[in-house]
C-alpha cells in the first residue's frame, strides 16, 4: 500500500501507466509472497527459540533418563531383581520415551518437519502436554481452550476499545476539564499490571466480602441449566475480566485522546468550526474519517491479539485460556504446541495485515492499492 | 502550574501506594520454636498385637459406604489455598502444602495433618582427584565429603528456611520410617557424632586439602595457581528452598577457603549438567538434590546402594563414578538383594550400613521435610505418614465432617485430568489418583500409620515361605509358615497364549516341576459376589478376577492384539519372579498365587488379585469394551502407543475416547462378545456378558464417564475444561462406615519423663516414663517398646537400654550404681524412645540431669 500523491481530495487527474486489475493483482501476488516469508521466517525463528537451537534434546534425554531411572528404582526396589533385568528395564524405557518424542531423528530434520507440517497447518500431536479432555491432538489442546480466551479477551479488549474510544473523544472536545485532567492523573496506574489488580481484587471481593469468586471459570459444582452455567461463568469472569480493564483502562483513553486532540487542531478542523458546522458532523466528518485506518489498524490488531491470552493473569485467576496452555508448553518444551499456536497467530496477523490494506483503500480516499510508482 | 505538579505528584502518590502495599508480606509469620518431631517406626517381628487396634472413638452408624453425600472436587492455586480455606471457599487443600507455609497455617487457624515430604542433601561429584583439565575436585576425597557433615548446621537450616517444620536429616533412610526407629540408639550416636561443628570440618579438610596438594593462600584455596572454584549448581524451582540451603552452604565452603561459582538452574537446566555430563569432565562439584518418599516403606533395605554405590538403580554417572569402601559396597549390595539370615543379622548390617554411609557420604543429607494438609477445623480426614491425605488409599472410607453423617466436602486440589484417566497406563498424578482412589476399593487396606495392609475385601491371607527366610509377622490376620520347600501346582497358570488366549500351566511349561520361595493363599468371603456390586449395578464375579489375570500378561505378549511395547519393560522383573496362580475355588473364591519375591513383612506378601489395576478399577466388561477400541486400532491406554498410532489415549472420563468405547460397547451387545472367550468362557455365559454390557450402557448414559469402580464413591459428574468433578456417596457399598474409624488420627505418643535434677555419681537414679494418648494410658499391649539412651556431658551415648514396663502407661528407667559411677559430674541428658505398634513414628523425649560427686 502506498498514499497516490497525486490522487485524492484535490480531484488531480492522475496519470495511466497500467490496468487497476494487473495493478492490483501483481500488489496481492507481491504482498501475498512477502507476508508467507515473513511468516515461514517467524515460524522457523520460533521454531529454533523453542528447541534452544536443538540443546532442548540434550535437556529432554536427561530429563528422560532421571526420571525412568528413578521409575525403575522404585519399582524394583527390594524385589529381588537382577541388576542386568533393572538395567535392560530402563534402557528399554528410555528407548521408548527417545523413540516417542523423536529424539531419534536429529534436530535440524525435525524443525523443518515442524515448519512444513505447521505451514500446512497440520499441527500434529503434543509431545508432553494433553488437553483437558484427555487429546494429545494440538488441534484440540488449542481449541479446548479457545472459548474461555475468546470470553475473557474478547470481552475486556472489546470493552476497553470501544470505551476507550467513546471516552478520549468525548474527552478531546473537553480538553482541559476536570474529567480530562482526572483521566491524565489516573494513566500512570496502567503501569501496574493486570494480574496486580487481579490479586486485589482477590483479596476484596473473594476473601474479605466473599461475593466473587477466587477463581475459575465456573461453581463446583458446576450448575445443572445452562441458564445458571451462564450466570455462574459470568460472575466468574466479572474479576480477571475487571482487572484486565481496569490495568489498562485509563492509559487507553489518554493514548486516544491525545490522538484526537492531534486531528482535533487540524487547520481543516478550524475551517469547519469558524464555518459554524455542528460539532457532530466535525467529529464524525473531520476527526473519525481521517483518523479511522488508525483505529481499524488498532481493532484488527486487538481482535487477532484475543488469540494470545493473557498467560499471568489467566494464571492468577486460573481460567483456563489459551495463555496458560501456551506457558506450559513452553515449560514442558513441547515444540508442536509452541508451534500450533504460533503459526495459527501469524497466519491471521499475515491475512489482518493484507486485508487491511484494502480496508484502508475503502476507508480512505487517498490511499490506493499499489499506486505511487 | 501547581495544578500540574499536584496531579502529578498525585499519580506518582497513587502508583507508589500500590507497588509498596504489593510489596507487603502477606502475613506476619513468626519463627515457631524447633519442633522435636518424633520419627519412624517398628520393625517386622514375630510379635503378634491384637487385629483389632483398640481406639476410643469408633463412631456408630448404620450408614454403608463413605461418610459424606458429595465430594466436590476443584483446582485451587497453593497460593491461595490457606485464604480459600478460611473465607469459607473450600474445605481442605488436599495438595498440600510445604515447610515453609507452617507458620501460616498455624496462624489461620485451621487444621492440618503431616506427612513426608521431599528431603533434601547435597549430592557430590566424586571424580578426580583431578578432572580433564587438572582442576582439583576435592569431593573425590571421602574425607573431605565426610567432614562437610560437621560443616552444616541442620538444625539452622530447619528453623531458617523450613520455619522448624522439618526434621535433621543424617542417614538417606527416612527419619521417619520403621528402620530408624529400630536404629534409632545407632542414629542417635552418629547424628551426636557427626553434629554441627565448623571447627573439626575445618581442621579434617585443610588437612586433606594440604595433602591433596592444595595451599592456603590469603585465606583462599589454591591448586596449581589458581583457586578452587567449586561449582555449585543450585535448583531455584520446585518448592524454592534449595535456594537458601545452596546459599548457606555456599557461604560455609566460602568460609573454609574455597571460591563458590554459584549456578542457580532450574532443574531442565541442571539436569543436563548433573546427570548428563561425564563427572570427570568438571562441569560441577556440587548439587542440591532432593528425593521424595511417597510411601510408608517399612524396608529400606535397598537405601545405600540406591544412594550411595556404583550398583545403583538410579544409573546416574555421579553414582557409578563413586569408589566406594570395599565394605560398604558389599554391605550396601547384600542388603539391597537380601542377603541376610535373620532379622539380627539385618539389624547389625543396617547399623553398619549406616555408620559407613556417613564415611562415604557422596551424598550429604540435610533435612527431612514435611508436607502440611490444611483442612477447615471440625473435618476428620485420615493422612497417611508418608502419603499425606491425597495419598491415603484410607481417606475415602474416613473422610467426614466430625458428629455428622453426609454433607459434601470441597476439596481443592493443585490440578485434575492432566492426564487422561484408565486403569492401565492412565493419568499417575496424585491429584487424579486423589479423586480415583476414592471410587474403587480392593484386596487390602493399606495402614497409614504403620506400612502394614489390613484386610479389605479378602477374608484372610495364608502365607508360606520357604524356611531360612527373614520374614516376620505383626498381625494376626494374617498366618505365617515356613516349609522347606514349596512346590508349584502343576495346574496352577504361570503364563499366557496370547494366540491361542489360554493360560499356559506350570505342566505344560515347566514339565520337571517348580518350586517358589513363597506362595500365599488369599480366601475371599462367601457372600463376595452378592455384596459387592459395581458402580452400574452389576455384581462383582468371578470374571472380573479372571479377566485381570489376563491382563497381567496380555498386552506384553506380541501375538496379542493390544500389545504394547511399553508394556514389556514393567512386565520383566514380574516375569523373573513369578511362579504361578491358581484359583482353587470360585465358591468361596480363594486364589493360591507362587512367586520367588518376598518381603521381611508377612502383612505385605499379598499378592493383589482383586481388579484394581494399576490406575484404578476395571470390571471386565469395561476393560473388554477398551481392548476392543485397541485392538480395533482407535485407542490406546499408554500414551507412547497413542502417539505411535497417531490415535487417542484411552480415557474412562472424558474426551474424544467416550464416542469410541461408546460405538465398542454397542458392538459388544449386538455380538454378544465373551472377552478371551477360550478362557472366559468357564466363568461366564454369553447373557451375563449382555447384563453386564446393558448395565455399563446405562451408566454411561447416565453419568457420560466409563469410570465404573467398587468404592464408597462414584464418579456423577466430571467437567474436564472446567476442572470440576462431584464424586457422590455409593449406598450399595457393602461396608459400614465406620470400619476405618478408628483410623480418624495416628495414635502418637505423648511422653512425659519425671526424675531426679541431680543424681549422686555412684547412687542408682530413677525416672518414670509416662506414655499417653490424649491423657489417657498408652496401652501397654500396643507399645513395642520404650528405648533409653544416656549421654554423659560430652554428649556421648554411654547406655541404651529398655525401659521396664511398669503398668499401662507407665514406664521406669533405673540407672544403676555401676552407670551412675561411670558418669562424671555435670550435666547428663537421658532420652526416652518410645516406639509403639499402631503407628510408626517413635516419640522421643529428653531431660536434662546433673551429676555430682
Amino acid at each position: 500500500m502506498t498514499q497516490d500523491t497525486q490522487a485524492g481530495v484535490l480531484g488531480v487527474p492522475k496519470k495511466k501507466t497500467t490496468s487497476a486489475f494487473a495493478r492490483v493483482a501483481r500488489f496481492m501476488g507481491i504482498r501475498a509472497i512477502t507476508l508467507f516469508f515473513t511468516v515461514v521466517i517467524g515460524v522457523y525463528t520460533t521454531i529454533l527459540i523453542a528447541n534452544m537451537g536443538g540443546y532442548v534434546d540434550t535437556i529432554m534425554r536427561n530429563d528422560i533418563r532421571e526420571r525412568v531411572n528413578q521409575r525403575v528404582a522404585a519399582s524394583t526396589a527390594n524385589q529381588n531383581i537382577s541388576a542386568e533385568t533393572r538395567r535392560q528395564m530402563a534402557d528399554e524405557l528410555i528407548a521408548l520415551e527417545e523413540n516417542r518424542l523423536g529424539l531419534n531423528t536429529p534436530f535440524a530434520i525435525r524443525s523443518f518437519r515442524y515448519l512444513t507440517d505447521s505451514l500446512q497447518l497440520d499441527l500434529g500431536r503434543a509431545q508432553n502436554m494433553v488437553s483437558d479432555n484427555g487429546s494429545r491432538t494440538v488441534r484440540n489442546i488449542i481449541l479446548e481452550r479457545l472459548p474461555a480466551t475468546l470470553l475473557l479477551m474478547g470481552t475486556s479488549q472489546l470493552f476497553l476499545f470501544f470505551f476507550s474510544v467513546f471516552i478520549a473523544l468525548t474527552l478531546s472536545r473537553s480538553y482541559g476539564s476536570f474529567w480530562d485532567k482526572l483521566v491524565i492523573t489516573l494513566s500512570p496506574t496502567s503501569a501496574a499490571p493486570p494480574w496486580f489488580y487481579g490479586i486485589f481484587f482477590i483479596l476484596i471481593f473473594a476473601a474479605v466480602f466473599r461475593i466473587l469468586p477466587f477463581g475459575g471459570m465456573v461453581d463446583a459444582p458446576v450448575p445443572d441449566n445452562t441458564f445458571d452455567y451462564i450466570l455462574n461463568v459470568l460472575k466468574h469472569l466479572i474479576l480477571p475480566a475487571g482487572s484486565l480493564i481496569i490495568s489498562s483502562l485509563f492509559l487507553s483513553i489518554y493514548n486516544w485522546r491525545t490522538f484526537f486532540l492531534i486531528y482535533s487542531s487540524e487547520d481543516y478542523v478550524d475551517m469547519a468550526k469558524a464555518k459554524g458546522l455542528p460539532s457532530r458532523d466535525i467529529e464524525r466528518r473531520y476527526i473519525l474519517r481521517p483518523t479511522l485506518p488508525t483505529i481499524i489498524t488498532n481493532f484488527a490488531l486487538l481482535v487477532i491479539g484475543l488469540w494470545t491470552g493473557a498467560i499471568i493473569t489467566e494464571t492468577v485467576f486460573l481460567w483456563p485460556g489459551l495463555g496458560r496452555t501456551l506457558y506450559r508448553a513452553i515449560g514442558f518444551f513441547d515444540t508442536p504446541v509452541i508451534v500450533g499456536s504460533t503459526i495459527i497467530y501469524a497466519y491471521l496477523l499475515a491475512v489482518t495485515v493484507f486485508i487491511l490494506d484494502f480496508v484502508y483503500v475503502l476507508v480512505d480516499p487517498r490511499v490506493k492499492v499499489g499506486g505511487g510508482k | 502550574m501547581f495544578k500540574k505538579s499536584f496531579t502529578f505528584a498525585f499519580a506518582l502518590l497513587i502508583v507508589a501506594s500500590m507497588v509498596l502495599a504489593a510489596c507487603q508480606p502477606a502475613q506476619t509469620t513468626p519463627t515457631e520454636a524447633p519442633v522435636v518431631e518424633p520419627t519412624a517406626v517398628e520393625q517386622p517381628t514375630a510379635e503378634v498385637v491384637p487385629t483389632e487396634v483398640p481406639t476410643p472413638e469408633v463412631v456408630q452408624t448404620t450408614r454403608k459406604g463413605g461418610w459424606l453425600d458429595e465430594i466436590v472436587f476443584s483446582v485451587v492455586a497453593s497460593d491461595s489455598a490457606l485464604t480459600q480455606i478460611t473465607a469459607g471457599a473450600v474445605d481442605i487443600y488436599a495438595n498440600g502444602l510445604s515447610s515453609k507455609d507452617l507458620p501460616a497455617i498455624k496462624d489461620a487457624g485451621v487444621s492440618y495433618s503431616t506427612s513426608s515430604g521431599l528431603y533434601y542433601d547435597i549430592l557430590y561429584n566424586p571424580a578426580g582427584p583431578e578432572f580433564t583439565d587438572g582442576r582439583l575436585n576435592p569431593f573425590s576425597n571421602r574425607k573431605i565429603r565426610e567432614a562437610t557433615n560437621w560443616l552444616f548446621d541442620r538444625d539452622y537450616i530447619n528453623q531458617e528456611v523450613y520455619a522448624g517444620g522439618g526434621l535433621a536429616k543424617f542417614f538417606a533412610i527416612t527419619t521417619q520410617f520403621p528402620d530408624y526407629a529400630d536404629l534409632a540408639d545407632v542414629a542417635r550416636k552418629l547424628e551426636s557424632f557427626y553434629a554441627y561443628n565448623f571447627d573439626k570440618a575445618k581442621e579434617v579438610i585443610t588437612a586433606e586439602m594440604e595433602g591433596m596438594g592444595a595451599t592456603l593462600v590469603d585465606g583462599k584455596w589454591m591448586y596449581k595457581d589458581a583457586p578452587v572454584t567449586l561449582v555449585y549448581i543450585i535448583r531455584n524451582d520446585s518448592d524454592g528452598t534449595r535456594i537458601p540451603i545452596g546459599e548457606y552452604t555456599a557461604a560455609q565452603f566460602e568460609a573454609l577457603g574455597f571460591t563458590v561459582d554459584r549456578q542457580m538452574k532450574k532443574g531442565s537446566e541442571a539436569s543436563p549438567i548433573w546427570i548428563g555430563s561425564d563427572p570427570i569432565e568438571g562441569q560441577w562439584h556440587l548439587y542440591t538434590a532432593a528425593w521424595s518418599a511417597t510411601v510408608l516403606d517399612r524396608d529400606q533395605s535397598n537405601i545405600f546402594q540406591e544412594m550411595y554405590l556404583d550398583s545403583s538403580a538410579q544409573g546416574i554417572p555421579a553414582f557409578l563414578d563413586n569408589v566406594s569402601d570395599p565394605e560398604f559396597k558389599e554391605l550396601g549390595d547384600r542388603l539391597a538383594t537380601a542377603d541376610f539370615a535373620t532379622l539380627q543379622e539385618r539389624h547389625d548390617m543396617m547399623a553398619r550400613a549406616l555408620e559407613l554411609s556417613l564415611q562415604d557420604s557422596l551424598q550429604v543429607f540435610l533435612i527431612d521435610g514435611k508436607q502440611f494438609t490444611p483442612y477447615v477445623n471440625g473435618m476428620v480426614a485420615t493422612a497417611d505418614l508418608a502419603a499425606g491425605i491425597e495419598g491415603a488409599q484410607i481417606y475415602p472410607y474416613t473422610l467426614r465432617f466430625a458428629d455428622q453423617e453426609g454433607g459434601t466436602v470441597r476439596w481443592a486440589t493443585q490440578d485434575l485430568f492432566a492426564e487422561p484417566w484408565n486403569p492401565i497406563a492412565g493419568s499417575n498424578w496424585a491429584f487424579d489418583q486423589g479423586a480415583i482412589r476414592a471410587t474403587q476399593s480392593g484386596d487390602i487396606m493399606y495402614d497409614p500409620y504403620t506400612g502394614l495392609l489390613w484386610p479389605l475385601r479378602i477374608e484372610k491371607a495364608d502365607v508360606v515361605v520357604k524356611e531360612g527366610l527373614p520374614v516376620g509377622k505383626t498381625l494376626d490376620w494374617v498366618t505365617l509358615e515356613f516349609a522347606p520347600e514349596i512346590t508349584v501346582p502343576a495346574d496352577a497358570w504361570i503364563d499366557w497364549d496370547a494366540a491361542n488366549q489360554v493360560f499356559v500351566t506350570v505342566g505344560e511349561k515347566n514339565p520337571e516341576g517348580l518350586t517358589a520361595l513363597r506362595k500365599t493363599t488369599l480366601t475371599y468371603p462367601a457372600d463376595l459376589f452378592e455384596t459387592v456390586k459395581w458402580h452400574d449395578g452389576a455384581n462383582l464375579s468371578v470374571a472380573d478376577f479372571v479377566f485381570g489375570m489376563i491382563m497381567t500378561f496380555d498386552r506384553a505378549k506380541p501375538e496379542s492384539a493390544i500389545y504394547d511395547p511399553q508394556a514389556e519393560p514393567q512386565f520383566l522383573p514380574f516375569q523373573e519372579n513369578f511362579r504361578g496362580f491358581k484359583i482353587v475355588s470360585t465358591q468361596p473364591l480363594v486364589i493360591e498365587y507362587y512367586s520367588d519375591t518376598y518381603t521381611l513383612d508377612a502383612e505385605l506378601n499379598i499378592p493383589l488379585m482383586f481388579p484394581t489395576y494399576t490406575f484404578g478399577e476395571g470390571s471386565w466388561d469395561t476393560m473388554a469394551v477398551a481392548n476392543a477400541a485397541e485392538a480395533g486400532g482407535e485407542l490406546a491406554y499408554s500414551v507412547d502407543k497413542a502417539l505411535e498410532k497417531e490415535i487417542e489415549q484411552t480415557s474412562f472420563i472424558g474426551g474424544p475416547s467416550l464416542e469410541v468405547l461408546a460405538k465398542y460397547l454397542d458392538t459388544a451387545i449386538a455380538d454378544k462378545t465373551i472377552p478371551y472367550a477360550p478362557t472366559m468362557s468357564a466363568y461366564l455365559t454369553a447373557d451375563e456378558a449382555v447384563a453386564r454390557y446393558e448395565a455399563l450402557k446405562a451408566w454411561y448414559g447416565e453419568h457420560n464417564n466409563f469410570m465404573v469402580g467398587t468404592g464408597p464413591y462414584f464418579v456423577d459428574q466430571a467437567f474436564l475444561t472446567e476442572k470440576t468433578l462431584t464424586l457422590k456417596h455409593f449406598a450399595d457399598y457393602p461396608d459400614l462406615a465406620n470400619r476405618w474409624a478408628n483410623f480418624g488420627e495416628p495414635k502418637l505418643a505423648t511422653v512425659e519423663l519425671d526424675g531426679p535434677g541431680q543424681v549422686k555419681i555412684g547412687e542408682e537414679a530413677t525416672f518414670d516414663v509416662f506414655v499417653t494418648f490424649k491423657d489417657a494410658p498408652y496401652p501397654a499391649a500396643e507399645i513395642k517398646q520404650v528405648k533409653f539412651l544416656l549421654y554423659n556431658a560430652q554428649g556421648e551415648i554411654v547406655k541404651v537400654a529398655e525401659a521396664v514396663a511398669v503398668e499401662d502407661g507407665q514406664y521406669s528407667v533405673v540407672l544403676d550404681t555401676a552407670t551412675t559411677a561411670a558418669l562424671e559430674a555435670g550435666s547428663n541428658k537421658l532420652e526416652v524412645a518410645v516406639v509403639p505398634f499402631t503407628v510408626s513414628q517413635p516419640t522421643f523425649m529428653s531431660v536434662e540431669f546433673v551429676t555430682a560427686p
